[in-house]
């Protein structure tokens, strides 16, 4: 259903996706699993042809970049956030989009009550809340019944229940031979929507693992929060990587992942390195992917 | 008549003719009187009427039946002719086609068409060459020239209607010309698609109640004295009045409008002498008046009252050398210039007011305290833009643009670039003098409908725009069809 | 739990709809948007009170002397579209893509069915339209204020102008939309905007005449820099429909009457649809190559 082979995409020097290729069949569902900066997002952009990139993708056959219209008649598109008309009414938003996707006479009432959203038909869409606006953005994608769905951190701007909430939908949604590929750093999401799981790291794909495995993998896994002083901090980051760590930076420290049998190693190699750490935590593996900035750049990508 | 009578007759006119000029000479010492010989055209057979005349005696009146002639009129006695019904005299597109030699001829009610086109001719529709005729309310088509009168004074031009041919300008002959013919009435007639309209070496003369328009000169005085013209209509010609080496006029009560061209004038003065121009509505020209060297001699000062200036691309022009007029109680209503001055001569030598009487001036941005009509301080006509277009011409390009008003408002605000004031008018009135006459269109009623229409229509697009935008596009709670128009569909 | 029936039917592949439906959508949508946005109630406002004012104005000089004079009237009506017809169509049209690229539904309208250029005509059709009830309202009121206060004049220039005012507005939408899709942030396509706008209302016209008389240029070449500027072109053209002759514009104006007669309506309607034309395809070609983001 989906086939991206050999897909590139780079911001001015920034490589954002680099060669990446990876086939959907239909019914499958994957997760693209990575840290902020990954090229999560960039890839999903690509594939809804928003973005120049290098390589083919294809969605139900259809070149996105030469057919794109048909390519994204096939897909379903729920955004991080909905950007919309704010004084729109959310029925009249749900017709609009109908109309665009050559759906004649489409009621706006039965494709908002199968996101919950029945008796919100009047309001304005800057009347809704975060989770009221994701359920209205699946109502929207799920208009003409598309044989892709195509979900962007969908939960990254909702708070802990809209989160449940949202994603309990998602489940009772998906299925039924939907297509589906998403973005998500939440091990839960990833193993309540996906079959496979693809671990991109610096825009490269490292791998593709079912999602049974990389839960257990995920469970075996913790992640070492450091305080260290901004001098010495790149310089502890080094000394980590040269003994096989894979540190990234977060916020006034790093972010190291150990397996729990070496969770105290750290602090001996940044002792020999007479690198001193003002305190340390043992975080979630969520909590590390949500918060981390990539090495190379310090920075998030726009 | 045979070829040697004609030459005979020619060398007796031209000696006729010089003599004449002799005379005028010692008697109009400011003009100077060039040759011009008046000259019978060749023989001509009689036709139908022809035969009548020449059957006639004097003081006959011979009455035409209906029907189309197509011969060329020599009345060499003094008869009447009248048309009974549609009498048309066509030309046949070949030289003159009536020449009146015997005084007191009357002619009255014809058509005459289709002069030839020969202008070293002067193909005319009715050559006058005696005293006391009367030409009355015959129609002139697709005439070379139309009504020629040439020393014949005291005659009577009445009620004609005067169409000329659609030639290039240069190429047209006048429709009405005066050579000394003093004393005689132009009256209600209408001229359209002429040269001019011309009035050469002939005093006494009246003009009232005509109207032209489509010509070059709508009215043309050349060396003509004590001439009145009144309420007549000269509309978009090229010149409505032009008053040249002419003394003692008085232009009373004439509608000159949308005079435009080149040099297209309302009324256009160059060096006449002793003249009042009253109560006379000029509007929409590009100069609504023009005066060069005007008045010519200091025995009278110009005289302008009440007449209205009104939306002229200039109000009106002075040359640098015109000195010597008087404006007062004139309306000048948002002319674009109200008053310029060509190059960079001075106004000191004309008065915009006088005693307690200035004009009306819709720039006026006083006030009036004490409510005795005039405003509290006085008119200074001072814009930097029409400064700027008097010294630099081209730059009118500009007008009506949002520049203009910027450089205007730069020009009030900043006292180092405003310039000196072209003339004052130190008791301007607060209200428009009030017109001696409307202005004449039958048309006004049905334009006001069109324009209401117009703008309903306007209204109408517009809140239809509105309508459906706020309109939805589907009619709510309809059964919801997600079906499209498709055929293939695989899950 | 897996078994919650969809009420939707199943349909993957059908085609698309085509440009024309896409255009029309976004249209209506952009118009709507439009119609009930603040500046489009204060530009219609302001127009039409400085349109009212001007007929009021004239109407008050001429009702007293019972002649008509629309000649002045439209030429005052010409000035207030000079100056708030391109102001209202190049801010609307700056505001267009920018700001919806700045709250990210760009991105998301692209990630629809549509292509990008259904968005932009789309856009640019609602928009004109929108521009074109603003322009109706203004004018109707004043040609019904005429009538009112009892100036004759020449119904066909009223309507004549507003044609004209439209065109000129869709020629700085189209430029106003190239901007937006030029620029990064909405604030700054909007300032852009302002900037261009006086420079076509002042700036260009103050350094013509300055030019012109410090360089002394012959008049066909006066006239010929002028045109490039649109509104110019706009004002000659309504002078030109309302009197016929554009000797009131002195020299110049007359030499391009002469010159060019009747041919004048085609040549001042070819310069402002090449400033409809060419801004349009540029933002569209800028639209195609950028990212939405």
């Amino acid at each position: 259903m989906i086939h991206i082979k050999n897909v590139g995409m780079r911001f001015g020097r920034t490589v954002a996706v680099d060669d990446v290729s990876l086939d959907l069949e239909s019914g499958d569902s994957l997760a693209l699993w990575g840290v902020n900066g990954a090229g999560k997002t960039t890839l999903i952009r690509c594939l809804l042809g928003l973005l120049r990139f290098q390589g083919r993708i294809e969605v139900a056959g259809h070149d996105v970049r030469r057919h794109g219209k048909r390519a994204r008649l096939q897909i379903g598109y729920v955004p991080q956030e909905i950007g919309f008309y704010d004084d729109l009414g959310v029925a009249e938003a749900v017709r609009f989009f109908a109309r665009l996707k050559g759906l004649n006479g489409a009621d706006a009432g039965e494709a908002l009550s199968t996101v919950g959203l029945t008796g919100h038909e009047r309001k304005r869409i800057r009347e809704l809340s975060g989770g009221m606006k994701q359920r209205l953005a699946l109502a929207i994608a799920l208009l003409g019944d598309p044989s892709v769905l195509v979900l962007d951190e969908v939960t990254a701007s909702l708070d802990a229940v809209g989160r449940g909430e949202f994603l309990a939908l998602l489940v009772r949604l998906s299925g039924m031979g939907r297509t589906m590929l998403f973005a998500s750093h939440r091990t839960e999401e990833v193993a309540s929507l996906a079959k496979r799981i693809a671990v991109l790291e610096q825009g490269r794909l490292v791998r593709v693992v079912p999602c049974a495995e990389f839960v257990a993998q995920m469970a075996h896994k913790a992640v070492l929060h450091l305080t260290i002083a901004s001098p010495v901090r790149r310089q502890a980051a080094e000394t980590l990587k040269t003994e096989g760590f894979r540190p990234q930076f977060n916020g006034a420290g790093l972010l190291v992942p150990v397996t729990p049998e070496h969770k105290a190693r750290p602090f001996r190699v940044l002792a020999d390195a007479r690198i001193a750490v003002d305190d340390f935590e043992l975080v979630s593996l969520e909590h590390a992917a949500a918060h981390t900035t990539p090495i190379p750049s310090e920075e998030a990508y726009p | 008549m045979k070829p040697r009578a004609v030459h005979l007759l020619i060398v007796a006119l031209l000696v006729l003719a010089l003599a004449d000029h002799g005379a005028a000479q010692t008697r109009s010492s400011e003009h100077s009187v060039p040759a011009f010989a008046p000259v019978p055209s060749d023989p001509i057979r009689l036709g139908v009427i022809g035969k009548m005349i020449a059957a006639a005696a004097e003081g006959d009146t011979i009455e035409v039946p209906a029907g189309v002639y197509r011969e060329h009129l020599r009345i060499d006695r003094p008869v009447t002719l009248v048309a009974q019904g549609n009498a048309v005299l066509d030309g046949g597109g070949s030289g003159d086609i009536v020449e009146i030699s015997a005084p007191r001829v009357a002619l009255r009610g014809f058509t005459i068409r289709n002069t030839g086109i020969d202008l070293d001719k002067e193909n005319a529709a009715v050559r006058v060459l005696a005293p006391r005729a009367t030409i009355e309310d015959n129609t002139l088509e697709d005439v070379l020239f139309g009504i020629d009168l040439r020393e014949a004074p005291d005659s009577v031009v009445r009620g004609n209607r005067i169409g000329g041919k659609n030639l290039d300008i240069a190429r047209r002959g006048d429709g009405l010309r005066l050579w000394r013919s003093d004393r005689t009435l132009i009256e209600g007639n209408t001229i359209h698609d002429g040269r001019d309209a011309i009035i050469w070496y002939s005093t006494g003369v009246t003009v009232r109640h005509n109207r032209a328009h489509e010509c070059r000169y709508g009215l043309h005085l050349m060396f003509s004295d004590d001439v009145t013209i009144s309420h007549n209509e000269f509309s978009r010609n090229s010149v409505g009045v032009y008053l040249m080496y002419s003394a003692r006029i008085e232009l009373t009560q004439n509608q000159l409008t949308g005079n435009r061209g080149p040099s297209g004038y309302g009324i256009g003065l160059k060096e006449a002498d002793q003249f009042a121009i009253r109560e006379n509505l000029i509007a929409g020209n590009r100069a609504g008046v023009y005066i060069d060297g005007s008045p010519f001699t200091d025995k009278k000062p110009g005289e302008f009252t009440r007449n209205t200036l009104a939306y002229n691309d200039i109000g009106v022009t002075f040359l640098p050398s015109a000195r010597g007029n008087e404006l007062t109680d004139n309306n000048f209503i948002d002319n674009i210039n109200q008053v310029s001055v060509a190059g960079r001569g001075a106004l000191d030598a004309n008065r915009f007011w006088k005693g307690e009487r200035g004009n009306f001036w819709s720039d006026y941005t006083g006030y009036d305290q004490n409510r005795d009509g005039v405003g509290d301080f006085m008119h200074e006509s001072q814009t930097l833009f029409d400064n700027i277009m008097d010294r630099q011409p081209a730059l009118r390009l500009f007008l009506f643009s949002p520049a203009q008003h910027a450089i205007e408002f730069v020009g009030r605000a900043i006292p180092a670039v405003r310039p000196e004031a072209k003339f004052t008018d130190e008791v301007p009135l607060m209200a428009p003098v009030p017109i001696a006459f409307t202005a004449a269109s039958g048309r006004e009623g049905a334009r006001t409908l069109l324009l209401a229409g117009s703008g309903g229509g306007l209204l109408a697009v517009g809140s239809a725009i509105l309508a459906l935008a706020r309109g939805t596009q589907r009619v709510r709670g309809r059964a919801i069809d997600m079906r499209v128009n498709s055929t293939g569909g695989s899950t | 739990m897996t078994s919650v029936p969809l009420p939707l039917t199943m349909i993957v592949s059908h085609d698309p709809p085509g440009a024309i439906r896409n255009i029309a959508t976004i249209a209506h949508r952009e118009l709507r948007d439009a119609v009930s946005s603040r500046w489009f109630i204060l530009y219609t406002l302001a127009f039409a009170v400085l349109g009212l004012a001007v007929s009021l104005v004239s109407a008050s000089v001429t009702g007293s002397t019972g002649i008509s004079g629309f000649g002045r009237t439209s030429a005052g009506l010409v000035n207030i579209v000079l100056l708030v017809v391109p102001l209202m169509a190049l801010t609307a049209g700056a505001a267009s893509i920018a700001s919806d690229r700045e709250r990210g539904m760009l991105s998301y309208v692209f990630a629809q069915p549509v292509s990008r250029l259904e968005v932009l005509l789309g856009k640019y059709v609602g928009l004109g339209a929108s521009l074109l009830a603003c322009l109706c309202l203004g004018l109707g009121a004043c040609a019904l204020i005429l009538v009112w206060k009892g100036v004759a004049t020449r119904p066909a220039s009223i309507v004549w102008l507003a044609g004209l005012s439209f065109a000129l507005a869709l020629g700085m939408l189209s430029l106003g939309m190239l901007i937006s899709t030029l620029a990064r942030k909405a604030s700054v396509a909007v300032g852009t905007a302002i900037f261009v706008w006086l420079t076509l209302v002042f700036v260009s016209d103050l350094a013509l005449m300055t030019g012109a008389v410090a360089l002394r240029l012959r008049i066909e070449e006066l006239l010929a820099f002028s045109l490039i500027n649109p509104l110019q072109v706009f004002k000659m053209w309504s002078l030109h429909a309302a009197d016929a002759s554009l000797d009131v514009l002195g020299p110049a104006g007359l030499y391009a009457s002469e010159e060019y007669g009747q041919r004048l309506h085609l040549i001042f309607g070819s310069l402002l649809l090449t400033w409809v034309v060419f801004p349009l395809a540029a933002a569209a070609a800028v639209l195609s190559r950028r990212s939405p983001l």
